[in-house]
């Protein structure tokens, strides 16, 4: 039985078939604590070191991996929480926007039977009224954006042609990305069969995360979009870009909801927040890698069959 | 496949009425119209598989028109056409539910699957109610 365990737990096995005594004592003061565990090891070192010192690794191990599931967990039920206090913010707040927007209107209907002394007053009234309104239509933009995160979309799941998506999706950014001396290259398996998956949405996501690539790039560069398989049952989509990168202590807040580093009007900080509830949606995960100055990787990884999930994390 | 109704909304009227014919050679039941406002008229008196809508027109343009369509039939599929790529207005229209965004000029075929896509998924959708 030992033979067939992998060989980096050699130094497991081992003690535990000399000083048996070592792992009882280890076992039996498990819950005491590490503590106990260091007197142990003192104690019993020369019958058994390996032993214990490879179950306080263990330990050790098993508690690191452990907080960062606890940590996950509360992130993704902060995240929830915040997610459903904002889609509650944003539909209280769509009522008075769209009075606001009608009442805009309304003015501007009844400036048109008004008289004014002066000329210049009436083209200030408009203008005046003009920003209104597109201020209002900005605010609605945040507000559906921010529904749209929390809304409940049950997926279409449809055949897709992954490289087809990915190739419209690229010449859509392309036009743009193409004045900033950006070039996108492709690389895609041609040997991939169809995805089950929800096209609209997948689009969202690559168009999301295109966006960002060509925005993280000043001036001259390269995306490059790749299509591969991922293990037997599972697509990768990778968007690469040699834009500004993400300093490591930022990687963790990207993903929030209204985070961003960009001017107000360009940036909402709600894509990536979109772009992960999709993915997560579609059954799929999405992760970062990024070098400061050099660059940043996006990688979707798509299960090639869809299935409803009961529950999601 | 089945015959399906599509509706073709653009300005152009050169664009309009060749896809139209196209369409129609190819076994849809195909209608144009040359506005945003027209399209909602016509879709209030008759129901539609597919739309194709041309972002930029004069008047209500394609987005607001995109909006107003899904509000009030939501299983509609929306396929919008876009003479000079707009991330911005593509990212809107895929966040307010349309179907693809596709990039004019769009060879037919190329075209006629995005429609079949699209109609494929009103089926699963009515399906599901
Ligand atoms: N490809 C990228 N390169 C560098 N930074 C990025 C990239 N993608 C996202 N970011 C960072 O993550 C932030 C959040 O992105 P996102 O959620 O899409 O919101 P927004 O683009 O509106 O700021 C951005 O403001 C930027 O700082
Ligand atoms: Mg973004």
């Amino acid at each position: 039985m030992p033979s067939t365990r992998p060989s980096g737990s050699e130094r497991w096995w081992l003690p535990w078939l000399a000083p048996t005594l070592t792992l009882a004592a280890g076992l039996i003061f498990w819950g005491a604590g590490e503590q106990f565990l260091a007197g142990a090891a003192v104690g019993l070192s020369a019958l058994g070191f390996y032993g214990v010192h490879s179950l306080r690794a263990r330990l050790a191990q098993a508690e690191a991996a452990r907080q960062l599931m606890d940590e996950r967990l509360l992130t993704t039920q902060k995240l929830a929480a915040i997610g459903e206090l904002a889609a509650g913010i944003s539909h209280e707040i769509n009522n008075p926007l769209a009075i606001i927007r009608q009442e805009a209107e309304w003015l501007e209907e009844l400036l048109k039977g008004a008289r004014f002394q002066d000329q210049a007053q009436l083209l200030e009234f408009r203008e005046s009224l003009q920003e209104i309104i597109l201020a209002v239509e900005r605010a609605r933009e945040v507000t559906g954006k921010v529904l749209e995160l929390a809304r409940e979309r049950q997926p279409v799941i449809q055949k897709l042609d992954l490289n087809r998506l990915l190739e419209d999706m690229a010449r859509l950014v392309e036009h743009e990305a193409r004045k900033k001396n950006i070039v996108i290259e492709r690389r895609f398996a041609l040997d991939l069969p169809p995805v089950e998956s929800d096209g609209p949405l997948l689009r969202q996501a690559v168009l999301n995360l295109l966006t960002n690539a060509y925005q993280a790039i000043e001036d001259r560069g390269t995306i490059t979009l790749t299509s591969s398989w991922a293990g037997p049952d599972h697509v990768k989509i990778a968007i690469r870009d040699t834009g500004v990168g993400i300093p490591p202590e930022m990687l963790d807040k990207i993903f929030l909801p209204f985070f961003t580093t960009k001017p107000p009007g360009t940036g909402t900080g709600l894509g990536l927040a979109i772009t992960q509830t999709i993915i997560h949606r579609l059954g799929g995960t999405l992760s970062v890698a990024s070098q400061p100055k050099h660059g940043t990787t996006f990688t979707i990884v798509l299960p090639l069959s869809w299935e409803p999930q009961e529950q999601r994390a | 496949m089945e015959r399906f109704k599509v509706l073709v909304v653009d300005d152009e009227d050169d664009f309009r009425e060749t896809i139209v014919k196209r369409l129609k050679g190819r076994n849809l039941d195909a209608t144009g119209v040359a506005s945003g406002e027209e399209a909602l008229k016509t879709m209030a008196q008759e129901n539609f598989d597919v739309v194709v809508l041309d972002v930029r027109m004069p008047g209500m343009d394609g987005i607001e028109a995109l909006k107003e369509m899904k509000k009030r039939w939501p299983l509609t599929e929306v396929i919008m056409l876009t003479g000079h790529a707009s991330v911005e207005s593509g990212i809107q229209g895929m966040q307010l539910g349309a179907f693809d965004y596709v990039m004019k000029p769009v060879p037919l075929d190329e075209l006629l699957d995005k429609m079949r896509q699209a109609y494929e998924r009103k089926k699963i959708q009515e399906g599901k109610f």
